[in-house]
């Protein structure tokens, strides 16, 4: 890890001040950064892929740890509650389920005691030549993306290209899927961001973002607004090694079902198939009106998937995915798949 | 392998006895089935019983202190700088602002000695420059502070790049080709004739790629040395009497100035012999500092620098008749050792063929030399040939096992396939691979293999009984985690009627007797029997202290059990009966017995997984091991070395292998995250068993022939399971998806 | 790449003074972080000293950091600098160190550095030290001894839980906080609960039935 200087600012407004105040840097990899959890910012670092000038720690801030509302109310979640908070909370398995799901899904308990909401929207990708030193890919300031014609069984089957990197968050995907926001202190002050927005591609933002959030800017809370298809929610990953892994792919699902047991509205947003959470309004917008049976489900997921580009080791995410589409709309539905 | 039981012979050892107040050693006779034999392998008071490691304790605790935990006063730490490029001529190192970051002690670089020739790294990893600094961090920074000028060369990573015509060499000796032959043995033309004449043939490829140790402690020493005669080095290694004489040659000192200290170590599995080159830089960096060096390696290094199990690539063509006889199999082995040769046992590995070809390779790429690892070149074959004979067994129709039995002629291999078959519910399996309804589907295979082990005469033991009663055994081997320990204390202890806590034990530390290396599973039937051959040595002489107390009986007649010594019709607290012993108590000096030691040794996997067909998802379920190993020193240990094996086997089979870019020269998954070593989640119905009615009185190591026979039986089980025969490691999900669609195309 | 970057420059400097700055922290008092900190000590005599550094660490600072850790219910003051991890703190800062969680991957990817924060498994080795200071750090130390095993560590002996026993610090300590938490647990839940650490040697099942026998209490007193 390279030296940094420390501080620990009490407010929200410090904090952003003592991000905008940091030496000048190079490099926008070399900004001053914000500490929440570091499960991901301190292994970026530890292999120099970041080397902020400056650390700005903000668990000295009050009240960014609170968990507030229900599922009538809608849910606000500090940006720094943890992933261990967010699984065990009570209100939040009952209205929101695959919140819970999604949280538990990361990691292992170790990471999730201290990884927060806002940083694992913030995590850095987990493309294993972005997490190279040596190799310095079109994410790191280089000029290739080596995954497009090298080992991408992990890249993505959506929205690649210049880079082929998958998101690595588990809540985003749910997130995305009940129509959360992300509120955001910069030096302007505050704005919400819905988090559909929040995310970049690869083709749309900076290359070496994932995100909206400007150096000076911070994630200080997220809102989960109550839906009708909230209670009915749930978070499916798939996983190469199931004790600690990322996903290979994952499915956010959410259904609102009439009394005749049909779709009223549905959400489907895919995780690890594409460098920001893929939502697939087409599946969406077939599932309108059907029930949830072997041939809609078949459907649906076929749509999903509809449009894919794998690359040369990876359209295994194709049926994955179709398979993960499929059970999640069922679990959420409460049929069999 | 044949089992070979111990030679019986009749004795001369020697024991030391006091001869007119000085003690001597004289030769006596043993009886055929005197002293120095285990005796019935079921007749043990301690040794075949379970024993709870004696280190336990200061294991669990945080208090056993590891080579990394080592922190002699003024250490200093030393880091290791890698080459990025995998083939590249270092043209300079500049180590000058490195060595003006305050807290930096000593910098070594390639390039120090003018009169080396040229250094060209060929893989990357591999070490250009070190630093020892005050601290962790400081040590970091001096890391990055050194500039190194390469000029990088043409690289080669894939065995398939390797061997293409006009590919760059590996190697700028021409004189080492890329692909050098290894073994060649039998007749082709007659294996191709005899195909001619099989029902079926099958011919397929099989691959595995390079497979990491792992070792939780990396690689790594503390060497402490502070300029003059002597410097004590802490090491994590499988052989302490390994590391003096290479640390000596570094520092300048004599070999027998230099101890070295094993405490504890996490974990070898065949990558620590030798000091190596961590441990040369360190010993540099020390000798230019005057102070200790603590160099372990970090993950990454470990990766990339510190060894690791060669990959394989295997070409056959077989045919059997209809009933299931092995007619022919013609063998092409690759074997993928980067730098190194690699290793891989030869086919037909233990199956009998009436005609059988083969022609060994190694093909050499820019990686870092493979070194041994847990049965060098026996799980890369072991997997092939039981894939192969598993396909021949499916495509005559014929049971896997039953097709098994039918080319093996060793009867030990039937006995534990009948057993291991009865313990997984064999008849339950799948008759159609890839049968039954719904997206999980459950498959069984079964895989097989052997391993040499056996002894040697390196190990010299002390037992000494003190005049106050207490007991020590010490010798300079090391515990790797596999219980050296405990069963050393053990023989001791039933050896002389006591309970293991009445022992204590030194070992790891170059200023004991000497001992062997940990490796090919040779530690316990090496040192076994020369701790068993102290003991007894003990026990004479103190029972020859004893006759004149115990009515004048025989020494080889005085019984030591439950904590007293008996003869002549009385009984003596070990207490009183040492109270007899001279002021510095006597020793018994240990040395290998053959008789006590066996080897050859076969192992039988069963494995059952459950197969997500829509997913890829391999689930294992559960996996017995039945293996031989004739006497059984501490079954709790055995036992967990069993699981141990099958889990790393595991591994290998579902998620292991390393991933190198071939354009970039570099390994895309040198860390825990992306080398998935298989964790709480991955693991089946673990059963260990011992094979009990191998009945030799020997001692037999066990660490190696348990993580052969699983990979190829898990492979089996998938195949069973789902219909999908993946033919490279590992069987991850993506290749059974895709071997699932292609089927589908097919069909 | 790497040796590009000027570490010299980044060492041991403090960063301009910056009076806008300068004048807004004033009078925010202590909180968050230095709050802990102080309630923390508040008994002893340097909980005055304690709350000038905190005050003084709202200043960037690129250190060394004067850091009062509890560790294993004991206050060791350590100076470190920012980028020091809680791992690294404890094992080659501390004097004497604490070595028994072990740097294996430091990469939060195999558990054998998990320590307790304020009685919460973690990885020592993805926390900062100056993170940890005002919490309650328990180290494998701190849960038993040789002599004087808990019922986890004992219950790892008897079952032979071990092998090389890297990891087992890590797996003792995990095991022990999941147990407090859930004193009656299924196999499953010990998996789960294990999940986040790895071992090489192969000792997964028996670790599952050491957690079970420790929670059974069928384990020998020792």
């Amino acid at each position: 890890m390279k030296a940094f200087e420390w501080v620990s600012p009490a407010s929200v407004e410090e904090a952003v001040s003592l991000l905008k105040s940091a030496p000048a840097s190079k490099d926008v990899d070399e900004a001053a950064r914000p500490l929440a959890g570091g499960q991901d910012l301190l292994t970026t670092m530890k292999d120099y892929l970041t080397r902020p000038v400056r650390v700005v720690n903000l668990k000295g801030i009050r009240g960014l740890d609170r968990v507030e509302g229900d599922g009538k109310k809608g849910l606000r979640l500090g940006a720094l509650v943890t992933l261990a908070q967010v699984e065990e909370h009570a209100g939040i398995r009952r209205d929101f389920p695959g919140l819970a799901e999604a949280a538990h899904s990361v990691a292992t308990q170790q990471i999730r005691n201290l990884g927060t909401v806002g940083g694992n929207l913030c995590q850095r990708p987990r493309c294993w030549y972005y997490r190279l030193e040596e190799a310095v890919c079109i994410k790191k300031g280089g000029s290739e993306c080596f995954a497009a014609t090298g080992e991408n069984k992990y890249n993505a089957i959506f929205g690649g290209g210049p880079s082929w990197i998958v998101h690595p968050s588990d809540l985003a995907p749910m997130l995305v899927a009940l129509g959360a926001s992300v509120n955001v202190s910069g030096p302007d002050g505050r704005r919400a961001i819905p988090l559909e927005k929040f995310f970049t591609l690869p083709s749309e933002g900076s290359i070496r973002r994932e995100n909206v959030l400007k150096n000076d800017e911070l994630i200080t809370e997220v809102t989960v607004p109550a839906s009708p298809f909230a209670a009915r929610s749930t978070y499916l990953k798939f996983k190469e090694r199931e004790s600690l892994d990322f996903a290979l792919s994952s499915v956010a699902a959410a259904v609102e079902l009439g009394p005749d047991k049909r779709v009223r509205q549905a959400r489907i947003v895919l995780g690890g198939v594409a460098p920001v959470p893929w939502r697939v309004p087409k599946a969406e917008e077939f599932l309108k009106g059907r029930a949830l049976d072997a041939e809609s489900l078949a459907g649906a997921a076929r749509l999903a998937l509809e449009g894919a580009e794998p690359l040369s080791q990876n359209a295994y995410k194709i049926p994955l995915t179709q398979t993960l589409v499929r059970r999640a709309l069922a679990k959420a539905g409460g049929v069999s798949a | 392998m044949q089992q070979q039981s111990p030679a019986k012979k009749k004795k001369k050892i020697k024991v030391p006895r006091v001869v007119n107040g000085v003690d001597t050693l004289v030769e006596i006779e043993v009886d055929d089935d005197g002293s120095v034999a285990w005796g019935p392998n079921d007749k043990h008071a301690l040794l075949n019983h379970r024993l709870p490691r004696v280190d336990g304790h200061v294991k669990v605790s945080g208090a056993a202190e590891y080579t990394h935990d080592r922190r002699p006063p003024g250490m200093l730490y030393g880091r290791v700088l890698r080459s990025p490029h995998a083939h590249a001529r270092v043209l300079k190192v500049d180590a000058s602002a490195a060595r003006g970051i305050p807290g930096v002690k000593a910098v070594v670089a390639s390039t120090d000695d003018p009169a080396r020739k040229e250094l060209v790294v060929l893989f990357a990893g591999q070490p250009v420059a070190a630093v020892a600094a005050e601290t962790p961090e400081i040590a970091e920074d001096a890391l990055r502070a050194i500039r190194v000028d390469y000029e990088v060369l043409p690289h080669l990573v894939r065995a398939e790049d390797s061997v293409k015509e006009g590919a760059p060499k590996v190697f700028a000796d021409p004189k080492e080709p890329n692909v050098e032959p290894r073994d060649k043995r039998g007749d082709a033309s007659k294996v191709a004739e005899a195909l001619k004449g099989a029902d079926v043939v099958v011919e397929a490829e099989y691959r595995t790629p390079i497979i990491h140790h792992s070792s939780l402690e990396t690689h790594g020493n503390v060497v402490d040395y502070r300029g003059g005669e002597e410097a004590t080095v802490y090491a994590s290694t499988q052989g302490t009497f390994t590391i003096p004489g290479d640390a000596a040659q570094e520092l300048g000192l004599k070999e027998s100035a230099v101890r070295a200290v094993v405490e504890h170590m996490g974990g070898g599995f065949g990558s620590k012999f030798g000091i190596g080159v961590e441990g040369m830089l360190a010993c540099q960096l020390s000798k230019q500092a005057k102070a200790p060096v603590h160099l372990m390696l970090t993950r990454k290094d470990e990766f990339l620098l510190a060894g690791n199990r060669s990959g394989s690539w295997q070409k056959f063509k077989a045919g059997a008749t209809k009933d299931g006889t092995l007619v022919a199999l013609h063998a092409v082995q690759y074997r993928l050792g980067g730098l190194g040769d690699g290793s891989q046992a030869g086919q037909p590995y233990i199956y009998a063929a009436a005609n059988a070809y083969r022609e060994g390779y190694s093909i050499h790429t820019h990686e870092d030399a493979s070194r041994a690892m847990r049965a060098p070149g026996h799980p890369q074959a072991s997997f092939a040939v039981e894939s192969l004979m598993d396909e021949l067994a499916y495509k005559l129709g014929m049971d896997a096992v039953e097709f098994r039995k039918k080319n093996l002629k060793d009867a030990v291999y039937h006995r534990q396939l009948d057993r291991g078959a009865r313990e997984i519910g064999w008849g339950r399996r799948n008759k159609t691979p890839g049968a039954g309804a719904g997206p999980l589907k459950r498959g069984m295979g079964c895989g097989i293999g052997t391993w040499g082990g056996g002894g040697n005469d390196e190990c010299k033991v002390d037992v000494t009984v003190a005049r106050d009663g207490s007991v020590s055994v010490a010798v300079g081997t090391q515990d790797l985690g596999t219980g050296t320990r405990t069963y050393t204390r053990a023989i001791v202890a039933e050896e002389l009627g006591l309970q293991i806590k009445d022992v204590a034990e030194r070992i790891g530390d170059s200023r004991l007797g000497s001992a062997n290396s940990s490796g090919g599973s040779t530690t316990a039937a090496s040192l076994a029997p020369s701790v068993k051959d102290a003991a007894v040595k003990a026990r004479l002489a103190v029972a020859e202290r004893l006759s004149p107390l115990l009515g004048g009986a025989k020494p080889e007649e005085i019984t030591f059990s439950n904590g007293g010594v008996s003869g002549g019709g009385k009984t003596l607290s070990w207490r009183q009966a040492c109270a007899a012993l001279p002021a510095a108590g006597v020793t018994g000096h240990g040395v290998w017995q053959t008789s006590l030691a066996g080897r050859g040794v076969h192992g039988v996997c069963f494995a059952e997984v459950e197969v997500d067909v829509e997913t890829g998802r391999v689930r294992p379920i559960k996996m017995v091991h039945v293996q031989d190993i004739g006497l059984p020193l501490n079954r709790l240990a055995v036992e967990s070395q069993m699981n141990g094996g099958m889990i790393q086997s595991l591994g290998m089979a579902l998620w292991e292998g390393r991933v190198m870019d071939a354009k970039l020269g570099l390994q895309l998954n040198p860390g825990f995250g992306d080398y998935k070593l298989p964790g709480a989640l991955e693991m089946p119905e673990l059963v260990p068993l011992i094979d009990d009615e191998d009945t030799r009185e020997a001692v037999i190591g066990v660490g190696e022939p348990s993580i052969i026979p699983a990979v190829g039986a898990v492979a089996n089980a998938v195949h069973n399971a789902c219909g999908v025969r993946v033919r490279e490691l590992p069987i991850t999900p993506d290749k059974i998806l895709m071997g699932l669609l292609s089927e589908r195309r097919g069909a | 790449m790497a040796d590009e970057h000027d570490v010299k420059s980044s060492r041991h400097q403090e960063s301009p003074p910056d009076p806008s700055r300068r004048r807004f922290l004033k009078g925010v008092g202590i909180a968050g972080a230095g709050a802990a900190i102080a309630d923390h000590l508040a008994q002893t005599a340097e909980a005055e000293a304690t709350a000038a550094r905190a005050e003084a660490a709202k200043l960037p600072t690129a250190g060394p950091l004067e850091l009062a850790l509890d560790v294993n219910g004991r206050r060791r003051a350590v100076s470190v600098e920012p980028r020091t991890t809680l791992l690294n703190a404890l094992r080659n800062h501390l004097e004497p160190a604490v070595t028994g969680p072990k740097l294996v991957c430091d990469q939060g990817t195999c558990g054998a550095c998990t320590v307790l924060l304020d009685g919460k498994p973690v990885y020592s080795c993805l926390v900062l030290a100056a993170d940890a200071a005002g919490k309650k750090v328990t180290t494998v130390e701190g849960l038993g001894t040789p002599e004087q095993p808990n019922a986890v560590q004992a219950a790892f002996v008897e079952q032979d839980a071990l092998m090389c026993g890297f990891c087992t610090p890590g797996f003792v300590t995990t095991v022990t906080a999941y147990l407090k938490k859930n004193p009656n647990p299924t196999l499953a839940e010990v998996r789960e609960a294990c999940k986040g650490n790895f071992c090489r040697c192969g000792t997964y099942p028996r670790v599952f039935e050491a957690a079970l026998a420790a929670a059974k209490g069928t384990v020998s007193d020792k």
